[in-house]
């Protein structure tokens, strides 16, 4: 993997490396399909979708009976024991208990009755929620406050993940190091250097169905998973998961032999694909690797504060339409197409706006002129509302310090002073580490955030909540945008479930927010994959990454992977 | 004992075994430096390399560093004699531009620690064994026991983006070694005749520092310098990796911490274009300081 | 005696505080608010305030760094704030990897130090001395991370020899510990060999011009004799004093850098891990072991020299 999970506690499962080992390690009521693309839910842990009551507020949950979690010293007598419906209660109140410094409140917050309140009044576990009730061992029911058509999607993050309040207990604060779940798989090695996955064998029973799974021959045929029909899951016997977030050392050992699969590092496609269109691997390569490209489920942005009135929001009209004009020239001077070339090798996708291509509310037909570079336009907007090398402000720009961000700087540094932005004032402002940086952003000291925005669920409306005028920092909302039109239709989308018409509001909120001249939006990334052609899976890390280990299948006794 | 030079870690080393540094007359040390032919050449390749950052500060060299002027990862040619990075900026000229700073850090660093470390030096040596030297070397003693890059970092951070953070922070761990070494010069100077002496005649005790004792600890001064000044070159490089070292312009070290993701693919200009001339660098600066503190020995035979 | 010894104790524990304030304040005070980390993609005000408070971000220093004092001198060195493991467990875990990775490299680089300079000290002046010691100046010159991309090159990638991992630290036995440590404790003996040599040379050299080493010359010993048991023996105060000041040094900077580039999960790794993180446990345990470490070390060296060196005042 090209980072590490720094704990494998559920509730702190919020970056893509501690998802990939939680739903291995946990049980949610829900996943995604494996094979099929778009992205459509399937039930996990429960028995089928929820029942849902004519007016959306009330879903009923039924979990499949005989589901054990794994032998361990938290256990009375050290055996798991049945996993019950008052286990999920219990690991989503959690998330409300400071105690647990949990990570996916925002889920949920706001949206079921009496968890707040709950949470109010002192978070004692044995207390009942009327919202979140366990009513019976196997049946759950959630009242919700308002109607929230993603609520069954948020139950197949890795942060619904089912977790045994005994354990939680008994190992107190080490709980994140030592995970006690009713997944397919067990850990029995973790630590920063990498982990290894061992299969459960007291998991539920279940055979690997091809067509359940949405398999479609004519596009996955080539990897060899028709073969694996029928069998048990999980379908292999372990899993070694190395963490090597380097991308010159992680190629190096795969090239060594020592891993079965890898994501490409983006400096390594020149040597690894032969064409782009259609991807096709090297010769040497070919024979002993499959390949797949895959658009991330994702995007790279950039965003002005326009909290910071020398580039945003101004309380004097005139002042406010010449900052406008100048956050557009930006927008037009940025070279997408270059920065796609040298940083993504030219495989990224960039796209106009927020709703980026693997939505189902992606409109193919939208008009690119956000995105297409245009020195001659903004040099003119700039010179048309009064803007100059002398009154120009200085931009900040916000990086972590890494070598690939310092290089994206003094390239965006390069596209502005093509259009006459004195390169003295275009200033980088440096943070040791992500958190540092986003300790300044959120306290909205940094006038240019770029940032990667990795969707939590296949829904739209996962991208345009940061937008969001209520979600400014410190929530999502890192730009401060605040449109009243926008909120408006927001809110109005928010209760409606996908459909055209929805659909609809989606694309004109995002019209709203390109007109605005907001961020400088974005690229979506492409992922190269390789893997050893005796392993039988179609990896993927999107929206949830990780669930496809169980149904990997592999022709050696182990698997190594990236 | 000739205290060779060493690395920024083991500064302190050096000093603690060495109470005692010798020195000789000034009419004999200049004479043997220029039968030194090393040391010679050690002069040169540092006065090279000064004329070259005086260039770049002057604007005559080493301008287009951050221009995106050709293509990704061009090889050497005559336009750009070292090719282009991953963005297409002038290698060459980026290295150009990092003999500057290379010389701005150095220069300011050991200036800075050297003159906090004579004074400080000087102070606990004249006044030794009350409280204000007792001071000195207790705070010496503190700074010398934080491991440095965790000082480095720790002090990146208190800053929180000060550009000059990592100068103020080489300076606060480098001045304690000249500060050591000046403090037991001093303490001997003191007890020297001619000293006595002049105290005796009623002598103002500044007017003495400043005419008979300092003058006669330069020789130890040149020699921290310049091994300071390596010091802060060599750590600068591992800072910029670090992600703690300069964060706006370029330097060596983030050429090298560039280099690092691009030797994988093939690519070895940058690593090229930064290791050679910090090499010969620090190669002029160390013959040079060998042959400074050679000349200064008096128990070496000439030649 | 006695009393030299009580007034170094108290001398080093007033340092031993002076270090753990000065550190406290600038690492831990004055460091990298960890709430940030904890945060995930989305927070209210109200979790920011509660995970600030759980941190104990907002309470007054004196406090905080009483409290530190307290847990230091108590060894109630706490969990982790990134991953809730105990500190104590984190130590016990890294500092056997830090020693197994530096050990061998220390130990060759002093030993071959060692030996040039007794050669180069033997035939001064002559073209075997000039060679050794412009290969050690050029091994001064020479940036730590240069030695160590170049090495990491030419031995694991397959542009070089490609015989060794290139990261990493998977040690099951001696064949798996042989394969990853030699790429960095080669790094470590080329990076530490140019100074060691110089310095050995120079206390060789000082050693061998005193009047008893050339009458023993003059009498015919042999240069096996005399440099083994006259020059090598004489200077054993300040070669072990040095070796021994330079322990401490080793450890924390050299494991930093190499655990770094080269991935292994070691005491250094974990400290600067937890410096630009601000995982507060970790880095007061570390910190303040560290200054204890030092602190010892340097009372110890300075005491043997005296002791050993009748010479030094």
């Amino acid at each position: 993997m090209d980072g590490a999970p720094v704990n494998l506690d559920p509730a702190q499962a919020s970056d893509l490396y501690t998802k990939f080992l939680v739903v291995n390690l946990y049980d949610t009521l829900y996943r995604y399909k494996y094979l099929a693309r778009p992205y459509e839910l399937e039930p996990n842990l429960a028995e089928d979708l929820p029942q849902v009551s004519p007016d959306g507020l009330l879903y009923t949950f039924r979990i499949k009976p005989g589901v054990r979690f794994i032998d361990d010293e938290a256990f009375p007598d050290g055996n798991g024991r049945l996993l019950q419906a008052e286990d999920f209660v219990y690991s989503i109140k959690r998330h409300f208990d400071p105690a647990t410094r949990a990570q996916g409140a925002w889920l949920w917050q706001g949206r079921i009755v009496g968890l707040d309140e709950w949470k109010a009044n002192g978070a004692h576990y044995d207390e009942e929620i009327s919202g979140l009730r366990a009513v019976d061992d196997r049946t759950i029911q959630i009242q919700l406050i308002a109607p929230f058509p993603q609520l069954t999607h948020t139950l197949a993050q890795g942060f619904a993940a089912i977790v045994p309040r005994e354990a939680v207990d008994y190992y107190g604060r080490e709980f994140a190091i030592h995970p006690v779940g009713s997944g397919p798989f067990r850990l029995s090695r973790f630590d920063s250097a990498g982990a290894s996955l061992l299969r459960n064998e007291d998991f539920r029973a279940e055979p690997f169905s091809l067509q359940e799974e949405g398999y479609n021959p004519i596009t996955q045929g080539a990897f060899g998973l028709e073969s694996l029909e029928g069998k048990i899951l999980p379908l292999v016997d372990r899993v070694d998961i190395e963490f090597i977030a380097e991308d010159a050392a992680r190629w190096t050992t795969f090239n060594a032999g020592q891993l079965d699969f890898i994501k490409v590092p983006v400096s390594q496609f020149d040597q690894v694909l032969k064409n782009r269109n259609p991807p096709q691997l090297v010769d040497e390569l070919a024979g002993r690797y499959h390949l797949l490209t895959s658009l991330e489920s994702g995007f790279v942005y950039t965003v002005f504060n326009m909290d910071d009135s020398r580039i945003g929001y101004h309380p004097d009209p005139d002042q406010a339409v010449r900052n406008r004009a100048l956050r557009c020239a930006i927008i037009k001077a940025f070279d997408w197409k270059r920065r796609n070339e040298i940083f993504y090798s030219g495989l990224g996708k960039v796209f106009p706006g927020v709703i980026p291509p693997l939505t189902p509310e992606y409109d193919p037909g939208q008009d690119r002129n956000s995105v297409t570079r245009d020195v001659a336009d903004a040099v003119s907007l700039l010179n048309n509302f009064g803007w100059n090398p002398e009154n120009l402000p200085t931009l900040e720009y916000g990086l972590p310090s890494s070598v690939t961000e310092r290089q994206m700087f003094e390239q965006f540094r390069s596209f502005m002073s093509a259009v006459g932005y004195p390169q003295e004032k275009i200033r980088p402002l440096t943070f040791a580490t992500y958190g540092d940086y986003a300790r300044a952003y959120i306290n909205r000291e940094v006038m240019l955030i770029t940032s990667a925005w990795t969707m939590d669920y296949p829904d739209a409306e996962n991208t345009v909540q940061l937008f969001f005028g209520p979600n400014a920092t410190p929530g999502t909302n890192t730009a401060n945008y605040n449109n009243a039109e926008f909120n408006r239709l927001y809110r109005a989308s928010s209760s409606m479930q996908a459909s055209p018409l929805r659909t609809a509001v989606f694309h004109k909120m995002n019209r709203i927010v390109i007109d605005d001249c907001v961020a400088i939006s974005g690229i979506s990334r492409t992922l190269v994959m390789l893997w050893n052609r005796n392993v039988a899976m179609l990896p993927d890390r999107e929206f949830v990454g990780g669930y496809f280990f169980r149904f990997v299948g592999v022709t050696d006794t182990t698997d190594r992977e990236h | 004992m000739n205290s060779a030079p060493l690395p920024p870690l083991d500064l302190r080393i050096a000093t603690a075994m060495t109470s005692r540094v010798l020195s000789a007359p000034a009419s004999r040390v200049w004479p043997r430096l220029r039968r030194d032919h090393a040391g010679l050449a050690g002069f040169g390749l540092v006065g090279l390399f000064g004329l070259i950052a005086l260039g770049a500060a002057l604007g005559l060299a080493g301008q287009d560093w951050s221009i995106a002027s050709g293509g990704r990862w061009e090889p050497a040619s005559t336009m750009h004699w070292f090719g282009t990075n991953v963005l297409g900026q002038d290698i060459f000229q980026r290295s150009i531009h990092s003999v500057r700073l290379a010389f701005e850090i150095g220069l300011i660093v050991a200036l800075a620690s050297t003159a906090i470390g004579t004074l400080t030096g000087a102070l606990a040596g004249w006044h030794a064994d009350s409280w204000a030297d007792d001071a000195v070397v207790f705070v010496t003693g503190v700074l010398d026991s934080i491991p440095f890059y965790l000082f480095v970092a720790a002090v990146a951070f208190a800053l929180k983006g000060n550009p000059w953070s990592m100068h103020i922070a080489m300076v606060a761990t480098f001045w304690t070694t000249t500060s050591r070494l000046i403090r037991a010069e001093v303490m001997r100077l003191k007890q020297r005749d001619f000293v006595q002496a002049a105290l005796a005649m009623g002598m103002p005790v500044s007017l003495v520092l400043s005419r008979h004792v300092v003058p006669n600890t330069i020789h130890i001064l040149l020699a921290q310098a310049a091994i300071v000044f390596v010091a802060a070159i060599k750590s600068e490089v591992i800072l910029s990796f670090l992600g703690l070292g300069v964060q706006n312009g370029v330097s060596w070290g983030l050429m090298l911490a560039e280099s690092t993701q691009e030797v994988l693919a093939g690519q070895f200009n940058n690593l090229l274009a930064a290791s050679i001339p910090l090499f010969l660098l620090l190669f002029g600066f160390n013959l040079m300081v060998d042959a400074l503190q050679n000349a200064l020995d008096p128990r070496q035979e000439l030649g | 005696m006695l009393g030299y010894l009580l007034r170094k104790l108290l001398h080093s524990l007033l340092l031993i505080l002076g270090v753990t304030l000065v550190s406290f304040a600038l690492m831990v005070y004055f460091g990298p608010d960890q709430t940030y980390k904890l945060l995930g993609k989305s927070a209210s005000t109200e979790h920011i305030q509660e995970i600030r408070q759980q941190l104990g971000y907002d309470r007054p220093f004196i406090r905080r760094y009483g409290e530190y004092l307290g847990d230091l001198f108590t060894l109630q060195l706490g969990a982790s704030n990134s991953n809730g493991e105990a500190v104590s467990d984190i130590l016990k875990r890294t500092l056997p990897v830090t020693l197994a990775l530096l050990v061998p490299g220390f130990i060759l680089g002093n030993v071959l130090g060692v030996a040039l300079g007794l050669l180069a000290a033997w035939h001064r002046n002559r073209w075997i001395d000039r060679i050794i010691s412009s290969a050690s100046i050029a091994g001064m010159s020479t940036s730590f991370l240069i030695i160590i991309i170049v090495l990491q090159v030419v031995l694991c990638t397959p542009y070089g020899l490609n015989l060794f991992p290139a990261r990493g630290w998977q040690v099951t036995g001696l064949a798996s510990y042989l394969n990853y440590v030699t790429v960095p404790s080669l790094s470590l003996v080329l990076i530490t060999l140019g100074y060691n040599t110089r310095f050995f040379r120079a206390i060789f050299l000082e050693e061998s011009g005193r009047e008893h080493i050339r009458a023993a010359r003059a009498f015919g010993a042999s240069p096996a004799q005399l440099m083994g048991r006259h020059v090598l023996k004489n200077s054993l105060p300040p070669l072990l004093t040095r070796v021994l000041f330079s322990i401490p040094l080793v450890i924390v900077s050299g494991s930093l850098l190499l655990e770094t580039y080269f991935g292994i999960p070691g005491m250094g790794k974990i400290t600067f891990d937890a410096i630009t993180n601000g995982d507060q446990p970790v880095l007061k345990a570390v910190v303040g072991l560290t200054a204890i470490m030092f602190v010892m070390v340097q009372a110890l060296a300075g005491m043997s020299y005296r002791l050993i060196d009748p010479r030094v005042s």
